[in-house]
């Protein structure tokens, strides 16, 4: 009997330690075999990595006024499975998304467990929302902090400081698309950061779980070189230009000749980067370097500075001009009137072709070519902004026999605005091809500069001789007898050059009746503060006023009044009478004018 | 004589230290559990509290960028130029004779940048 009964308390106690033996080795393969499996699980579930996003950078012009800012928002995300109202969640949410109730409600009564609502809700409407959902015990709805970016100056400058987009719809981060957004995306947008957290039940984080964290890198300052104070001349008269002759397109820059900095850079039609619905890839585009015309007269002072620098010419050198009729390879070519005899210096204050044709011919093909290079055309000049163009430039090789006299007049080459207001640069400054540069420094959030943009010489283009003697005629340009004497800013001697070329036709030729004009010219001429070209395409003017030296011209002198005015300039001139002369006092404008 | 084996057998006595030392560990240990459980909830609310102080410090600063956004965009030159061509505010010439200059206007292009009146006072 004693036996029996320790006989089945041995089998009782066997089981019962079979038993809790299956419950350990199933902990065991639980705890040990299947750990990191249930791991991965239960972090999917409960742990979450929690970005912490760094701000984007700052974009001021060069006396630290604004031009990019951020606007916090926040991203309105439904949880379906956290919803308990759908009715009323639509009915309290609607008014702050500025969303219809009912539709609203369709889209509160769902499983999924993430679906953004909206993307840019101001954060005073947020903050309104979130305390009217916890007053109402409404669940269902989160705000993720999110930014948006603010241009303050809406229209202005907005061609160089681009905008942002998005990769695709369903990506939240906004990358730089064109502009100064775009080139220096990598110093604008910082870098995240983040925090490991783990959430309860209803997705509150649990604090005291709260794992590794780092923070984020704020992205960086960007100064521009431009100085709004310019960019607002620049842009007004360009307006005014506008509204004026109504151009399919137009164009101004404003550079320091010395450093290459760009002080101003306005590009028309232009866009609002902060409401890019109604915006045309047209109006995207910055025409001051992607835009690529042949540049007219404007070219001359290319060759006649590498004439001079080869010595096939010097300031005594008289040219025959045939008396405006150059018969050359089967074509002739025509000077606006018959000249005779002209040193170098008369030929540029007349816009002879004929005279710069024959300049061109002295030279030679290959050594034209090589200064045609050595300014700066047919290669991008390096400016810190996407999309630049190179222009076009044929080598020799594939010239034909009137190329050589066609290019100096600026036909036979398409160059890029900002590439023709270098070149000049090159003859203000005594011979040196400077960089254009759009950026001044880069800065950490410390202040501390991590890039300096540096003036940088490309090349030594031309002897300062050459260049002083080219700056002579140019100053001459613009006095009596020259072809842009409404170029002048009274009080200083103001140096330049008119350019008028018939529009291309992409189909090939020439469009009838159709002008890009420019004007491109520097103040004071024997110290220039400024170099500044103004072109405008396809004035709505008849072809009798279509000239750079009566609508580009105008518009050269009275951004050069007042950006000499806003510089602190001192006038080196006894300042005339007259100021420059606006579009509609141009009935008396003289019978000198020319190309 | 009873034996101690029959003294045991008969009698229940309490051994007080041991139970004592028994009572004292359990309490201690009731106490421990206690204490972390508390320091644990502590633990817990104090991180309700950080997790609102951190919203209140992100809702602040935001509410701060917008504010400094908006002033950047009253301020901004392409608002100044409205409110000058609306009547707002007025540019009101100067003779040159009238501005005493603490220091002679400078060249452009002297030191390679261009300086107005606003920039010689702006210091970074």
């Amino acid at each position: 009997m004693r036996l029996k009964t320790r006989h089945r308390a041995g089998i009782v106690c066997a089981a019962v330690g079979l038993v809790f033996t299956g419950f350990s080795l199933r902990l065991i393969h639980l705890q040990v075999n299947k750990h990191e499996e249930y791991s991965k699980i239960a972090a999917a579930k409960h742990s979450i990595r929690q970005p912490i996003f760094a701000r984007r950078g700052l974009i001021q012009d060069r006396n630290g006024e604004i031009l990019a800012a951020n606007v916090p928002v926040r991203r309105v995300v439904l949880d379906g499975s956290h919803v308990n109202n759908a009715t009323e969640l639509a009915r309290v949410a609607a008014p702050y998304l500025e969303m219809d109730a009912a539709e609203l409600a369709k889209q509160f009564v769902t499983e999924k467990r993430f679906v953004v609502i909206s993307r840019e809700l101001p954060e005073e409407k947020s903050l309104q929302l979130r305390k009217e959902l916890v007053a109402k015990s409404l669940k269902g709805l989160s705000f993720p902090e999110a930014t948006t970016r603010l241009y303050p100056n809406g229209e202005m400058l907005s061609h160089v400081i681009g905008f942002l987009g998005r990769k695709d719809l369903a990506d939240d981060n906004l990358l730089g698309v064109e502009g100064i957004e775009r080139s220096f995306e990598e110093h604008l947008r910082g870098q995240d950061g983040f925090r490991h957290i783990e959430r309860d039940r209803t997705g509150r984080e649990i604090v005291v779980y709260r794992g590794q964290e780092q923070s984020p890198r704020n992205g960086a300052t960007v100064e521009l070189t431009i100085d709004m104070g310019l960019q607002a001349i620049v842009e007004a008269e360009l307006d005014a230009a506008c509204a004026e002759v109504r151009p399919a397109t137009a164009v101004a820059v404003l550079a320091n000749p010395w450093t290459g900095e760009i002080l101003a850079m306005a590009s028309r039609p232009n866009f609002d980067p902060n409401n890019l619905k109604n915006t045309s890839p047209e109006m995207m585009k910055n025409r001051v370097i992607m835009d690529v015309v042949e540049p007219g007269s404007t070219f001359k002072i290319v060759v006649s500075s590498a004439a001079l620098t080869e010595r096939v010419v010097n300031h005594k050198t008289q040219i025959f001009c045939e008396n405006g009729r150059f018969f050359y390879a089967g074509r002739t070519l025509r000077d606006h009137r018959g000249y005779g005899q002209m040193s170098v210096h008369d030929i540029l204050v007349k816009s002879s072709n004929i005279g710069c044709a024959k300049m061109a011919l002295m030279l030679g093909e290959d050594k034209y070519y090589e200064y045609v290079r050595g300014f700066g055309f047919g290669e991008r000049s390096g400016i810190a902004l996407p999309g630049e163009s190179a222009g076009i430039l044929q080598p020799p090789h594939r010239w034909d026999k009137l190329t050589i006299t066609r290019m100096p007049m600026g036909h036979s080459i398409a160059v890029t605005p900002l590439q023709m207001t270098m070149a000049m640069g090159a003859i203000a400054n005594g011979g040196k091809l400077m960089r254009p540069q759009i950026v001044r420094s880069v800065r950490d959030v410390d202040g501390n500069e991590i890039v300096t943009m540096n003036p940088e010489v490309v090349r030594q283009v031309v002897p300062e001789d050459t260049a002083r003697f080219v700056s002579a005629a140019l100053a001459a340009v613009t006095g009596p007898g020259g072809t842009a004497k409404l170029a002048n800013v009274p009080g200083f001697e103001t140096a330049g050059k008119t350019g008028t070329a018939q529009k291309v036709d992409p189909n090939g030729g020439y469009t009838p009746g159709k002008y890009v004009v420019s004007f491109l010219g520097y103040l004071p001429a024997e110290n220039p503060a400024f170099v500044c070209l103004v072109m405008i395409d396809d004035a709505k003017l008849s072809s009798g006023l279509n000239y750079g030296g009566l609508v580009a011209a105008p518009i050269f002198a009275r951004i050069g009044e007042k950006a000499a005015r806003y510089m602190n300039l001192v006038p080196s001139l006894k300042a005339e009478a007259a100021l420059p002369l606006a579009f509609h006092q141009g009935g008396n404008l003289g019978q000198e004018v020319r190309p | 004589m009873k034996t101690d084996i029959e003294y045991r057998r008969h009698s229940n006595p309490l051994h007080i230290a041991p139970l004592f030392r028994w009572l004292i560990i359990a309490a201690m240990m009731g106490a421990s559990g206690l204490i972390f459980v508390y320091v644990k909830n502590q633990q817990h609310q104090l991180g309700v509290k950080t997790r609102e102080v951190e919203r209140q410090i992100v809702e602040e600063k935001a509410l701060n960028e917008v504010l400094l956004a908006r002033i950047s965009s009253l301020s901004s030159r392409a608002e100044l130029m409205r409110k000058l061509q609306q009547g707002f505010i007025v540019l009101r010439p100067i003779q040159d004779n009238a501005i005493a200059r603490l220091t002679p206007p400078s060249q452009g292009g002297s030191e390679g940048l261009a300086r107005t009146a606003a920039t010689e006072s702006f210091v970074r």
